[in-house]
């Protein structure tokens, strides 16, 4: 490995530990600050907030701790290995943007043409992007939003929002 | 107990119920040969639809049906590309993969549907000849033991379902937190929703378990890309494969029991069930050399506990109302939705309800298996399917489910902070499953201490039940911690 890439390895664990850190620091300061929303509370309320509140408290202090410790320079210790699900790989930040992004941008969408117009034109932009032909985008466009359209629309009768441009509004 | 049972076999027959196990059968099965997309995943997408259903023996069906069935086909992607489609899935690879790779694959797909279906059906049979003993021992059960109980819960699938114990305690801890917000109606007093109407209500758990689990596991789909580049034929040998797990029967037996066992174990969950199995496969059975070369008990032993675990993960969220893990997690939410009442009543008025989801697990293994055996060469190639296809239409479900949560713009708002925060977990190795259980089990969990507290004072930590029941909790929480102490001294 050369020297360029090491380096580039190191800053990652370092920006990695360093958001880890943070990542604790903001599950103990939401304890934090739930206990002393509740401290007000009768006991009635406050009772399960107080007790597990603590002890979070505790568990986070210890958590951080152990963050800072894996922060130190010449720290080896690695990542722990889940077996629910494996962490997400640091590497390529662009692909978390880029994702995060359609995420956003078909929520945006919805609002401002509704679901049911929304609906086909993510699907069909996001399989067209990536690779698929005419027929594979306009299919499942038109699968995904028929689907919506008959059982969310047609069946259970849900209350669609408002879209912010009047010209897709539903009659 | 027999009228229940039939009462419970007649109510999953009905022609409304059987349908829906056929359709949630289908949907687990996709699932499973669908790599990526989980099966908390698809239950957490089913949740708005269930709710809004009547029947609770077509909930069973379909629910426990997608459940029950999601580690058979699974084994289409771990035998043929060498990724697994489940979680549970994960150890069939060594020897799925070597064996598809000699030309084996059939034998090993065969070999695997069939370990599957008996350990499908050992599962119930184990969860079924558990009642006789559940029963006296619930019934005799009170609030404070109850509430234990749950703290168990929650803190073995905290300490358990990570490898991260203190992150596993604090993600539960957490959970029931967010269970607390909202209008408390014994004491009047708003929690958490600072003045805004849409939090008084609560946070909704389709929002909660949608956002934890649909969007990280579409983020992780669309970040990989991933292509496949060598595809396998199914060659020949399907028959030989289903001799194999007859020859090897002892074998598919004792692998079941591994895996009803851990189900049985808050927390385990699947991913640890096979390679349990696989690693007593290992330790018991004669030339174990020949394991991770290609060798047909290799498959055998994890696909037969995969399955049996689901069953023996109905256990303790059937008798207790404790789920052993995300899926059941959400099952449960589901029930009490529509309900059915899990806990005591399950073992007693319930009962019919309790013999309907063995019934169902016992069905919808035997028509799973059918499927896959049936239709195993277009379902080996739907497992390269590209990644464009499916993430968008899991985001629409996604989407459109949390928006029927209370058909509300701040549906979709808080389901994006719930997925920053399921993103932000995953990516620092946060187990997520605990904190859904605590969102399930926190209503409970404070109930039963308040009850405790107002029927007995302090009187009730001194019960027996409750002092055997914290020393478990001690050891569960202790035990992993000073082992993650010990391997973090000697890294």
């Amino acid at each position: 490995m050369s020297d360029l890439s090491m380096d580039q390895t190191a800053r990652d664990v370092r920006r990695r530990n360093f958001e880890k850190t943070l990542f604790t620091l903001f599950i103990g300061a939401v304890l934090l600050g739930a206990m002393v929303v509740s401290w007000e509370w009768p006991v009635r309320a406050s009772i399960i907030v107080l007790v597990l509140g603590s002890i979070g408290i505790a568990l986070a202090a210890v958590q951080l701790i152990s963050d800072l410790k894996s922060m130190a320079p010449g720290s080896a210790r690695s990542e722990a290995l889940s077996l629910e699900a494996p962490a997400l790989e640091s590497g390529n930040r662009w692909a978390n943007v880029e994702i995060w992004s359609w995420i956003i941008g078909f929520l945006v969408l919805i609002q401002l043409m509704g679901f049911l117009y929304a609906i086909p034109l993510f699907v069909f932009l996001y399989v067209k992007v990536y690779g698929g032909g005419w027929l594979l985008s306009v299919v499942l466009a038109v699968c995904a939003g028929g689907f919506v359209y008959v059982i969310f629309d047609m069946v259970l009768h849900v209350p669609w929002p408002n879209p912010l441009i009047p010209l897709f509004k539903m009659t | 107990m027999l009228q229940a049972a039939l009462d419970g076999l007649l109510g999953v027959l009905a022609l409304h119920s059987l349908g829906l196990m056929c359709v949630g059968v289908l949907i687990g099965s996709m699932v499973g040969f669908l790599p990526g997309i989980g099966g908390p995943t698809t239950l957490a997408i089913m949740l708005p639809f269930v709710m809004t259903m009547n029947d609770p023996m077509a909930v069973i069906a379909l629910l426990v049906g997608i459940d029950a069935v999601g580690n058979t086909a699974s084994a289409f992607p771990s035998i043929l590309i060498s990724v697994p489609g489940s979680s549970g899935s994960q150890a069939t690879i060594i020897d799925g993969f070597a064996m598809a790779k000699r030309g084996e694959a059939a034998r090993a797909l065969s070999a695997s549907f069939t370990a599957s279906l008996i350990g499908g059906l050992i599962g119930p049979i184990i969860l079924l000849a558990s009642l006789p003993f559940l029963r006296p021992l619930v019934l005799a059960f009170g609030s404070p033991e109850f509430f234990v109980l749950t703290i168990w819960g929650l803190a073995m699938v905290g300490v358990l379902s990570g490898n991260a114990p203190v992150k596993g305690l604090l993600a539960g801890i957490i959970g029931v937190l967010i269970a607390t917000v909202g209008l408390d109606v014994k004491s009047g007093i708003e929690r958490f929703a600072f003045g805004e109407p849409y939090l008084w209500e609560g946070i909704s758990l389709i929002l909660v378990a949608l956002g934890l689990f649909g969007v990280p596991e579409c983020i992780d789909l669309a970040r990989r890309k991933s292509s496949i580049a060598e595809r396998q034929e199914l060659g020949s040998g399907f028959t030989q494969g289903i001799k194999d797990v007859f020859l090897h029967w002892w074998l598919t037996v004792r692998s079941s029991a591994v895996g009803a066992w851990v189900g049985f174990l808050p927390g385990l969950g699947s991913s640890v069930a096979d390679w349990f199995a696989y690693a007593q496969a290992i330790q018991t059975e004669k030339n174990a050399h020949l394991f991770g070369k290609g060798d047909v008990r290799g498959v055998i032993a994890p696909e037969a506990a995969n399955n049996s675990k689901e069953a023996g993960s109905y256990i303790p969220t059937l008798a207790f109302g404790i789920p052993g893990g995300t899926s059941t997690a959400l099952i449960l939410t589901a029930f009490v939705a529509v309900g059915i009442n899990p806990g005591p009543e399950m073992l007693t008025t319930g009962l019919s309800f309790t013999f309907a989801v063995i019934w169902t697990l016992v069905l919808a293994n035997i028509v799973a298996v059918f499927i896959c055996m049936a239709f195993a060469k277009p379902i080996a190639k739907a497992c390269f399917v590209p990644f464009y296809t499916i993430v968008p239409l899991i985001l629409v479900f996604v989407v459109v489910g949390g928006f029927s949560a209370h058909f509300s713009n701040t549906d979709l708002l808080v389901l994006v902070a719930f997925s920053a925060l399921g993103f932000m977990m995953r990516r620092h190795g946060w187990p997520r499953a605990p904190l859904l259980l605590g969102v399930v089990l926190g209503a409970k969990m404070e109930l039963y201490l308040w009850l405790s507290y107002t029927r007995f004072g302090f009187e009730w930590l001194s019960r027996p039940g409750v002092i055997i029941l914290f020393l478990l909790v001690l050891v569960s929480v202790l035990y992993p911690l000073r082992r993650q102490k010990r391997a973090g001294a000697a890294a």
